[in-house]
């Protein structure tokens, strides 16, 4: 399953990218995020609480930022465990470009869901895992422009 | 296995402090989603709260223009109820309709209404007649109530206790079933009311069920399945899986609603 989408923000394309890599900030944007917990400059441990009308799983798991290209673009991988619910891991190339003041953002992502959650789940992972991209980045544009 | 804690409360106000003092509680209707979510251990709550031991949850009448069906009303009830049958025979219809006999027999107006599953049938209703959702604390017209897929305006410790249908001169439901599960993979429900036509539409939508403004003013004008020809939805704002394309959804969308337009009584 593959996920795009653009965002414009207003704010210089070294603040985005400090943001970007900012596990405090993360922690803000991710939706549902309890704990995110930097282990070096580019590894961070990661719980998530994930709420979709009645199911409520707990993932956790790693996340690791790839390719550095500072400050223009980087990865951005995990995977996660949850318990019975199943899996998911999926990456995002995330790249950064100037316009005037403003950073405009683009993403592309894929996930994949494994476990029980795909098997019941198969008619709305992609609405939701789409859902919890737009609140991400909508999360991350107020932060940074705030 | 996981404990849960059951709790039948007598009154609303019980099942709410049941609750807000439970850590993790949900509410439980007829069980027809949140039971199977239960049993694959997709959600483990500490405390359920049982409606169906409220007396008058179920009850159906209609005065002064408005059809009042409480929350705790099955599937099966407000389909055979003469009462729902007269004022609003396509929500009668509608009920009738919803998923299969087991499912008909336990699950409930308040429990699909508050779910808000992007296919269910009952959303398009509630959205299509402009009804007003109630709850213990205050009243939610349904253009403010339905929040986009599995989310509504209803707090934490909030119950629905009964859904008020404006009673339309007229209304019709159509929808496509998936043959598998017969959630709506399409379903336009249309109503011509005081305030003119109402158009919702779900099982199509991404953020679930939603109004479809173009069509609206159409049918104002005339309506009469005629009145939709070129009035279509959107294919962007459309789901899209194995069961059909976001395209294949928005085409269908425009079918189902002259079809509704047709049965409507």
């Amino acid at each position: 399953m593959d996920l795009s989408g653009q965002y414009r923000i207003p704010a210089d394309v070294a603040t985005v990218w400090a943001a970007l890599n900012n596990a405090e900030v993360l922690a803000q944007c991710i939706p549902g995020c309890e704990e995110l917990e930097k282990d070096s400059d580019t590894e961070m441990t990661a719980k998530v609480a994930l709420k979709i009308g009645p199911v409520k799983a707990r993932f956790s798991g790693r996340v690791e930022l790839q390719d550095l290209n500072p400050p223009y673009s980087y990865s951005i991988v995990g995977e996660g465990k949850g318990g019975v619910a199943g899996f998911a891991k999926g990456g995002a190339d995330v790249t950064l470009t100037e316009d005037g003041a403003e950073t405009v953002l683009d993403y592309t992502a894929n996930a994949q869901v494994g476990g029980k959650l795909a098997q019941l789940g198969s008619r709305l992972v992609k609405s939701t895992s789409a859902k919890l991209a737009d609140q991400f980045f909508d999360n991350f544009s107020k932060a940074v422009a705030g | 296995m996981y404990q849960t804690k059951y709790h039948k409360p007598a009154s609303v106000d019980e099942a709410v402090a049941a609750l807000s003092s439970a850590e993790d509680g949900k509410v439980l209707g007829g069980g027809q989603t949140l039971l199977p979510t239960m049993k694959q251990h997709l959600a483990a709550p500490t405390d359920l709260v049982d409606l169906r031991g409220i007396a008058g949850m179920d009850a159906i009448s209609a005065a002064d223009g408005v059809l009042t069906i409480g929350a705790g009303a099955r599937h099966a009830d407000v389909a055979a109820s003469a009462t729902v049958r007269e004022a609003i025979p396509a929500l009668a219809c509608l009920a009738g309709g919803i998923g299969d006999p087991a499912v008909r027999s336990m699950g409930t107006i308040g429990g699909s209404v508050a779910n808000n599953d992007p296919a269910a049938d009952y959303p398009a209703a509630v959205l299509g007649l402009g009804a007003t959702v109630v709850t213990n604390s205050r009243e939610i017209a349904a253009d403010d109530f339905f929040e986009g897929m599995f989310s509504t305006a209803l707090g934490e410790d909030e119950i629905i206790t009964a859904i008020k249908f404006p009673i339309p001169s007229s209304a019709g439901y159509t929808k496509f079933p998936n043959p598998a599960s017969r959630y709506a993979m399409v379903g336009v429900f249309v109503a011509q009311t005081g305030g003119g036509a109402r158009v919702a539409v779900t099982g199509a939508g991404q953020d679930g069920v939603f109004r479809a403004e173009m069509m609206e003013n159409a049918l104002s004008s005339s309506f009469e399945a005629g009145a939709l020809d070129g009035a279509t939805v959107d294919s962007r704002g459309m789901l899209s899986d194995i069961h059909g394309t976001a395209e294949y959804r928005a085409h269908l969308v425009s079918v189902m609603a002259k079809r509704a337009v047709d049965s409507a009584v």
